[in-house]
């Protein structure tokens, strides 16, 4: 396998029988913690421009799914494919994880970096930029999250709504094709999620390509495009926003929509 | 004792010289090998298997070299290694400063292996993971992310290493150095006035040991900066304005 990930525009004109449209498809995935099943033969794919919220009860797999993405965690059996690609035996994930970012439950900004140089660190060692053009990165994105008053401060100064912010214009600063996001807002006291969901709304809306897994119904319902349901390991149901909310199929949906 | 200081102030001074001189680059060379050896143990596993069992003979002999001169005393270290040089080398004996300057920096290694490893360990997962959620590789998110946090985190005991070394360099009069207690030996052959050569040397250990105690937290309280930040412009202020102010302050 080819260690150099293409361009994808590239990748769409020679690799003919793959819809180029298609960035993320993930075959037969299985995923194993020791005896631990977790993950079962899970299929699906994500389209440019498509906004997929993960939904499903706790312990269904959907954070070992989306860390299986990034290749945090090595898939047991299937594939994942990164515009055709096979990357799961992928020698050097950073290749890939320039490509798809992500967004974590608990922030993970760099507490020895003021907010500034949190946005600059990949811009500056991943994408090589140099000191000027890294800065201007990190400003436009910053500023697009409402964060760029504080690039001096220090995380530790910061509320969980401002670093989740900061988090989501640090993942955009290496302009990534995709953006993995882990119960963003669950860390969150209920008067800051407000703020850090509509500036995901504002992402979805300017066409980023984003996978959410998230226990924010209303969002989901709102901005996304695609839901996928989960619980156990395996995909129950997916579909549109309308088909999983207004006309669930399974059982184990219309239970979860229930009580959630 | 004032006539002994007196007397002597240079002899002392270059005690204290040679004492500070060992202490100090032993700490930091130990420290460096330290932090070489913590990251080595970081090194997540190799999936080539023959670079894989190269590792693992790595990790013993690491393991050895820490356990083996954390687990003996330093006088008896700076003997074996003295005395043992001279036998490799036909009786002729290693230069007495640069001897004391490698046994101190190796032993001070040792304990500062273990020790930036336990800086390493308490950093959380979570710093790992968001740098590498970005695309750096392991050694960018060490040297940028980990080791900043972990030797800010460790300070306290590194400065205790070399408080601890100030005073134990005491031992390598064994060899003949001439740093500050070999100097009060010295000066007691000559005075004979043992009693009050040592209570001198004592109080010289104390002014080094506590200034630099004082020294030291007073570098650390400076690292930990700013208690708060300052909000730049308003918040409808445009990026170019923002990097400006931003460069200028
Ligand atoms: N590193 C690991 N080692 C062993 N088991 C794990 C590990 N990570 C997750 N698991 C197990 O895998 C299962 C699925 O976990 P996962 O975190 O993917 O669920 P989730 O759907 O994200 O749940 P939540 O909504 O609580 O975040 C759980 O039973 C969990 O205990
Ligand atoms: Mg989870």
């Amino acid at each position: 396998m080819a260690e150099k990930l293409t361009p994808s525009a590239q990748i769409g004109q020679t690799n003919s029988a793959q819809d180029s449209s298609v960035i993320i498809r993930v075959e037969h995935l299985g995923k194993n913690f020791g005896e631990n099943e977790v993950l079962k033969d899970i299929d699906f794919y994500v389209n440019k421009g498509d906004v997929t919220c993960i939904i499903g009860p706790s312990g269904s797999g959907k954070s070992t799914l989306l860390r299986c993405i990034n290749l945090f965690e090595k898939p047991t059996s299937g594939r994942i494919l990164f515009h055709g690609e096979d990357v799961t035996a992928m020698r050097k994930p950073p290749l890939l994880r320039q490509k798809v970012g992500m967004v974590f439950q608990s922030f993970n900004l760099f507490n020895n970096l003021n907010v500034l140089h949190n946005c600059m660190l990949g811009p500056r060692k991943v994408l090589k930029l140099n000191k000027a053009d890294a800065e201007k990165t990190a400003m436009k994105y910053l500023e697009s999250v409402g964060m760029a008053a504080f690039v001096n401060a220090k995380p530790r100064q910061l509320s969980g709504g401002q670093k989740q912010r900061v988090a989501i214009a640090r993942a955009l600063c290496m302009n990534p094709e995709v953006l993995l996001f882990d119960e963003p807002t669950s860390a969150l006291d209920p008067e800051m999620v407000g703020e850090v969901l509509s500036t995901m709304k504002t992402l979805a809306e300017q066409g980023l390509t984003m996978l959410v897994v998230t226990h924010e119904m209303g969002f989901a319902k709102d901005v996304a495009n695609h839901i996928v349901f989960m619980d156990g390991g395996v995909i129950v149901e997916e579909g549109t926003p309308e088909q999983i909310f207004t006309h669930p199929q399974q059982e184990r949906t219309k239970e979860f929509l229930s009580k959630s | 004792m004032i006539e002994i200081l007196c007397e002597y102030i240079t002899d002392i001074l270059i005690g204290v010289g040679y004492t500070m001189l060992v202490a100090l680059i032993g700490t930091i060379v130990g420290l460096i090998i330290g932090v070489l050896i913590g990251v080595y143990r970081t090194i997540p596993d190799p999936k080539n298997k023959f670079v894989k069992v190269l590792k693992k003979i790595g990790d013993y002999i690491l393991t050895a070299y820490v356990e083996i001169f954390r687990g003996t005393p330093m006088m008896v270290q700076a003997m074996v290694i003295f005395w043992g040089f001279a036998k490799l080398n036909n009786g002729q004996t290693l230069d007495v400063t640069v001897s004391g300057l490698i046994i101190v920096s190796i032993n001070t290694g040792a304990y500062m292996a273990e020790i930036v490893r336990g800086g390493i360990i308490s950093i959380d997962k979570g710093q790992f993971e968001g740098a590498h959620a970005l695309g750096l590789t392991h050694s960018q998110t060490m040297f940028q992310v980990v080791l900043p946090q972990a030797l800010r985190n460790i300070l306290p005991s590194v400065s205790n290493e070399f408080v601890i070394n100030i005073k134990d360099t005491s031992v390598l009069n064994v060899i003949g150095f001439t740093e500050l207690f070999f100097v009060a030996k010295d000066i007691v052959t000559q005075t004979y006035k043992t009693f009050e050569t040592y209570l001198l040397v004592a109080i010289v250990y104390f002014i080094l040991t506590f200034s630099i105690s004082m020294l030291l937290r007073f570098i650390e309280r400076k690292m930990d900066g700013n208690k708060n930040y300052k909000v730049l412009g308003s918040q409808n202020m445009d990026a170019e304005s923002y990097v400006k102010e931003v460069n200028n302050g």
